[in-house]
């Protein structure tokens, strides 16, 4: 049974800040907050430990222009590859923070002891990557995300950030245009506890999972804090942008890293031609993500693929660039190659097709992570400032997750003292006591989460993938109503209030069929071709129409569609060619 | 990634998970429950679980998160042994098992149990929070993000294994150590602090390293290797140990541990005799007070079987006692010329 | 006769004569013999590569270097000894740096290191030269009414990279010898676990703890006795049984043999040649 918590926290002062997630973006926010400010209370709820978060499978590296690799290398070189990447639908304002914040960064994270590899004169290495003109990807072998997700945990550890690990964030309380704090799950108790905060910074990460078994994203990732804030009435923005990555594992759908391509790695069909010549003659396999993504599927489309019992796949080739690079510089994706693949990509290429990896899309902000809700930030994946648009370039989202989630910290660090809100009522953790005991009530006709979730991958892969048209949309859109209606008969077996990871992942279903709502919406309004959206049926970009962001609003539970303008700059529309 | 539609294979069998059970609201003790399910070559253990979830069992617990071995949360004793069930597959769990077609999955060892096969992760994190397992720049902050520091990859070199580690705490199930006092520092922290106190941007490695010398600390590893053989990233935890050893005696000569000292004896020893003198080592180790009150109840019965090791003046050098006593003395000169090259750097 | 540079550990020196005293008794009747080694010295037990790495590879590279000379494998009864000498050949194999300076100091003595010659434990000799079927055939007073925990230690399996002769969590070498040897092995989990002695003097209580949950184990599983290929390992099971046992409020006793003892009571030799009388622990 589960227990409503009388908790001394309805009644306690409320946290200067909750950061909800404790990934890449909520950890910075958190140590830049103590660092604004060390006298503020600051806690990070978070559904897992914060050093397992998603951040830590990011591979490849982080963009900035440090220019130790290329002398030449400046900002604005990285400013215009992003836009471009973006398919100019990114704001140009945001990316010119997000590009020129990119070395201080990188230099604040060596500062604090983050462990990168090094070039011959001991500057911080960079490589190249998919869609930048200079090599400016700074990595830390092929484990770039989790030395910088380790580093920034122990920061806080020794900053002394609140800790609330294994909290299950369900709600925002609201009162009018304001928010009252948090309401989450203790999932080692069951109890429902409640958070009163001046600021709450949402950085729950991506929401890619809904693809489930086309997906390379970890289990989790299922949109939390973007689904929370949806419900309570923030607007989301172009979430119809979901990246592929291009090489996913065949069976697993787990990421090779672009690292791999950027070491040197060819992409190959069954004819043995490193096919990538005629879609990106110059870039090759460095194109961009949606294109590259987009090439693979044609090959495959096309009848180039290679065939399994695990699907049509092609190979990407490693083994030119020899057993020593391999192992020193690419030794998890070796790993990774062998226990889910049975491969070593020394001896052997590589079966790859592509996977959704990212969300462009997620909660609406501005450029300090603030969203139309007063004291209510979003940072990284779980954000949406727009820094890229409609296709992420390789090596910008660690940025993105490091550079806003610190400008969220202190942007909520300096603004808590503006807010005081007033107290969460004890109905609210009541009423999502009962929400949730209904769960587990036997039902006559019932529904178990695990085929729900199986089949909104599916659909979401078949109708609402990489290529997409109107009919097909329709259809997803459909079955995305269906599931919907089919999830209120899910029952939870696992009646127990400790550790119910039955009840969680029922509850993370929900947040992603919400949010798959506005995708599919997105997808099918959106009448045009543009980054990692591609419309058969409208092949071509139509900045004349939509040249605008896409927003959601929750309206009796089904996504209302808006429109924002994209704010330009120095850069004018140009067509987009590698 | 999938949990019902499981890879084309041919091979194909009937497993059955032998799994530990216990959810203290309910549970007086823990239990094991069998399930059997048909899978197919080439299915990792944490597939199976999550087939048994969705469709046996939805109450069975674990946690998993990214399943692709970098996260770190679904490490448990798989046939007894500690690892990732992500990564590991039941075919090879299959040919390890001592029951044929039984897997055993248990959970962590040396953390408390909250539910199956989940366990509490506080400690460990208590324990990295103690021994400060994390860099203390020696940059102010508010300096931080105008230059980079300038690192030598060969520097780079000395950390870059020790930061794979991805606390999965499987080092911390096997600990011998652990296992028998569980406020022993743990091999995870020992690597972390190892990978600290070599970072040459970090400020505060004597204290970290004053922390670790005390009780429950460095000393008190056994020198088993579980730690080492079983971590899931191959890391060569041993090796750390032994860092902070060595950089322990370095800085601090041997007068504040007992396990210094214990080590310090060994050296003394060849360099004299060429072989070690284990009557007077409990002394060396820990003192005469110690030795009198732990060890003369049983030298008595010692004495008796003859067993007691020969006093000093009666442990014969080694024959070649003049050449080795030579060579060590030159060694000793290589290592000072080595210290001097090293501080002057 | 195939012979062998035999490594004389401290321990077996002073305090565990009986390993050697045995060994010198039916070496003959496995068709090996063990030249032992009078010049050599300490390998550092674990310990010296910690307090001085250059000193710990100097050591045994002379040690190794002294077999080499008689062109014969170094052969231990030791396991630390074991892990300890196969460590230090191990960095030597893999620095032509450290070894050429090593080889600079030893060139004085007219010693140098090769690394030709392999550093092997004498539990491997015994199957992978010996032969199991040829020790089945010597075997005149089979162990068979024994049923015998196996206690491996650590160093004789971990590091798997210095050694690597065993699975190093899942050994069967001294199962088989034993098992030749006519007596019964029986499966108990702390078999591939540790004894304690590392911490013996530094931490008495966890180390006794740890010999405690071993003795505990064997003494669950139905054994009659306990059998370790290294002396280290014994003193602790046996020299300390007693206080382990009351520590961990545990009553009973059980007995513990050297690899070569029981090897030595199968060929037929009785307890007192060799030398069980001497152990703590009555048999």
């Amino acid at each position: 049974m589960l227990q409503v918590c009388t908790d001394f926290r309805l009644s306690m002062k409320p946290f200067d800040i909750v950061i909800v997630g404790g990934g890449g973006a909520g950890l910075y926010a958190a140590m830049e907050a103590m660092k604004t400010n060390p006298g503020l209370n600051v806690a990070v709820i978070s559904k897992i430990y914060p050093n397992r978060s998603h951040t830590s499978a990011a591979q490849g590296g982080a963009n900035a222009a440090l220019a130790n690799k290329a002398k030449d290398d400046t900002v604005e070189m990285h400013i215009f590859d992003t836009i471009k990447g973006s398919d100019y639908l990114a704001d140009q304002d945001a990316v010119e923070v997000l590009c020129s914040e990119a070395p201080k960064i990188i230099r604040e994270l060596d500062n604090m002891g983050t462990p990168w590899s090094r070039l011959d004169d001991k500057t911080i290495a960079q490589r190249p990557f998919g869609g930048a003109g200079r090599p400016r990807c700074c990595y830390c072998a092929d484990k770039t995300g989790h030395t910088i997700l380790q580093t920034l945990y122990e920061q806080c550890l020794r900053k002394g950030v609140f800790f609330f690990n294994e909290y299950f964030a369900i709600d925002l309380s609201v009162e009018g245009s304001r928010s009252r704090g948090l309401i989450a799950m203790n999932i080692k108790t069951g109890k429902i506890e409640a958070f009163p905060a001046k600021t709450v910074i949402f950085a729950t990460g991506g929401y890619s999972k809904m693809y489930w078994n086309r997906s390379s994203n970890a289990a989790g990732n299922t949109g939390d804090g973007q689904a929370i804030a949806y419900r309570a009435g923030i607007p989301l923005k172009d979430m119809e942008f979901v990246q592929f990555h291009p090489t996913g594992l065949r069976k697993s759908g787990l990421l090779v890293t672009e690292g791999a391509r950027g070491e040197g790695g060819y992409l190959v069909n069954a004819l043995g031609e490193r096919f990538m010549a005629r879609y990106a003659p110059e870039k090759m396999e460095l194109g961009p993500r949606d294109l590259v993504s987009r090439s693979l599927e044609t090959e495959i489309l096309e009848g180039r693929g290679l065939d399994s019992p695990a699907g049509k796949y092609l190979l990407l080739d490693l083994r030119h660039l020899g057993a020593d690079i391999i192992k020193s510089r690419l030794p998890q994706i070796r790993e990774m190659c062998m226990y889910f693949e049975g491969v070593d990509p020394i001896d052997e290429p590589v079966p790859v097709r592509p996977t959704a990896h990212y969300s462009m899309g997620g909660i609406d902000t501005d450029n300090y992570g603030r969203t139309i809700m007063e004291g209510v930030y979003a940072a990284g994946e779980c954000g949406c400032v727009s820094v890229h648009g409609a296709n992420r370039l390789g090596g910008n989202s660690l940025l993105d997750i490091l550079v806003f989630g610190r400008i969220a910290g202190r942007a909520a660090a300096e603004e808590s003292g503006k807010f005081n809100p007033s107290a969460i009522p004890e109905s609210e953790v009541t009423r999502i006591e009962h929400d949730l005991r209904g769960f587990m009530q036997p039902k006559g006709h019932y529904e178990r989460y695990g085929a729900l979730r199986e089949e909104l991958g599916q659909t979401l892969g078949l109708n609402v993938g990489i290529f997409r048209e109107a009919s097909k949309i329709r259809k997803g859109i459909e079955d995305i109503e269906s599931l919907t209606e089919r999830f209120s008969h899910v029952r939870v077996f696992d009646t127990g209030d400790i550790y119910n990871t039955n009840l969680l992942q029922a509850l993370e279903l929900k947040n992603m069929l919400d949010l798959a709502a506005t995708v599919a919406a997105g997808a099918l309004a959106r009448e045009e071709s543009r980054g990692s959206h591609t419309r058969n049926d409208f092949p071509v970009r139509d900045d004349k129409k939509w040249h605008k962001h896409t927003i959601y609003t929750y309206e009796e539970g089904h996504p209302r569609i808006g429109f924002k303008p994209v704010t330009m700059g120095r850069y004018e529309l140009q067509e987009r060619t590698y | 990634m999938s949990d019902t539609t499981i890879q084309h294979h041919v091979e194909s069998r009937d497993v059955t998970f032998r799994v530990h059970r216990f959810n203290p609201q309910v549970d007086s003790k823990p239990y094991f429950d069998d399930y059997t399910i048909k899978l197919e070559k080439g299915i990792t253990v944490l597939r199976a679980l999550n087939y048994i979830k969705e469709h046996v069992d939805s109450t069975v617990t674990f946690r998993a998160f990214c399943q692709a071995g970098i996260c770190g949360s679904c490490a448990m004793r798989i046939n007894g042994i500690s690892k990732l069930a992500c990564t590991t597959q039941v075919w090879d769990e299959l040919d390890r098992s001592r029951e044929t077609g039984i897997i055993r999955i248990e959970p962590l060892r040396n953390l408390p149990l909250i539910k199956d096969l989940v366990v509490e992760m506080d400690p460990l994190v208590g324990k990295m929070k103690k021994h400060s397992n994390w860099v203390d720049s020696r940059m102010p902050e508010d300096e931080w993000g105008k230059k980079e520091f300038l690192i030598s990859e060969k520097e780079f070199l000395t950390y870059d294994k020790a930061t794979d580690c991805i606390l999965c705490a499987s080092c911390v199930s096997e600990c011998t150590i652990l296992r028998a006092h569980q406020e022993y520092v743990s091999p995870a922290v020992l690597l972390k602090s190892y990978r600290m106190n070599v970072d040459s941007r970090d400020g505060i490695h004597d204290q970290r390293l004053a922390g670790l010398v005390k009780d429950h600390g460095v000393w008190d590893c056994t020198h088993c290797y579980r730690c080492q053989e079983t971590c899931v990233k191959h890391i060569p935890i041993m090796d750390a140990i032994h860092g902070i050893r060595e950089d322990a005696i370095e800085r601090r000569g041997t007068k504040d541990t007992s396990g210094a000292r214990h080590a310090e004896a060994f050296m003394d020893d060849i360099a004299k005799k060429g072989k070690l003198v284990e009557a007077t080592l409990p002394i060396r180790t820990n003192g005469i007070a110690w030795t009198v009150k732990n060890l003369l109840p049983m030298a008595f019965k010692m004495v008796l079987k003859r067993r007691t090791p020969p006093p000093p003046p009666l442990v014969k050098a080694s024959k070649g006692i003049d050449a080795l006593r030579k060579e060590f003395r030159e060694m000793t000169g290589h290592v000072t010329k080595d210290h001097q090259k090293k501080s002057g750097e | 006769m195939k012979r062998y540079a035999y490594y004389q550990s401290c321990i077996n020196e002073s305090m565990t004569k009986e390993v050697d005293r045995s060994i010198d008794l039916w070496q003959k009747d496995l068709g090996i013999e063990m030249v032992k080694m009078h010049e050599s010295a300490c390998c550092g037990g674990s310990n010296l590569d910690f307090v001085s790495p250059k000193h710990f590879a100097l050591v045994n590279a002379r040690n190794i270097a002294l077999a080499e000379k008689q062109g014969l494998d170094l052969v231990v009864s030791c396991n630390t000894c074991l892990m300890t000498i196969r460590t230090a050949k191990k960095k030597l194999d893999e620095s032509v740096e450290l070894k050429r300076e090593v080889n600079e100091i030893l060139g004085k003595e007219g010693l140098e290191y090769r690394g030709t010659s392999q550093v092997r434990h004498l539990l491997w000799v015994l199957i992978d030269d010996v032969g199991l079927d040829t020790i089945r055939k010597k075997v005149k007073t089979p162990l068979s009414k024994l049923r015998i925990a196996p206690f491996y230690g650590c160093h004789i399996l971990r590091p798997s990279s210095v050694l690597g002769k065993d699975d190093p969590l899942e050994p069967t070498s001294l199962d088989l010898l034993l098992d030749a040897l006519g007596g019964k092995s029986i499966p108990y989990e702390h078999k591939n676990r540790c004894c304690g002695f590392h911490t013996l003097l530094v931490a008495e209580e966890e180390s006794l703890n740890v010999a405690a949950e071993a003795l505990r184990e064997a003494m669950e599983a139905k054994a009659d006795c306990i059998v370790t290929p290294c002396p280290l390992c014994h003193t602790v099971l046996d020299g300390y049984q007693a206080k382990a046992l009351r520590q961990s409020g545990l009553r009973g006793s059980i007995p513990v043999f050297h690899l070569s003892e029981v090897v030595g009571l199968a060929l037929g030799y009785s307890e007192r040649q060799l030398g069980i009388r001497r152990h703590i622990v009555t048999v």
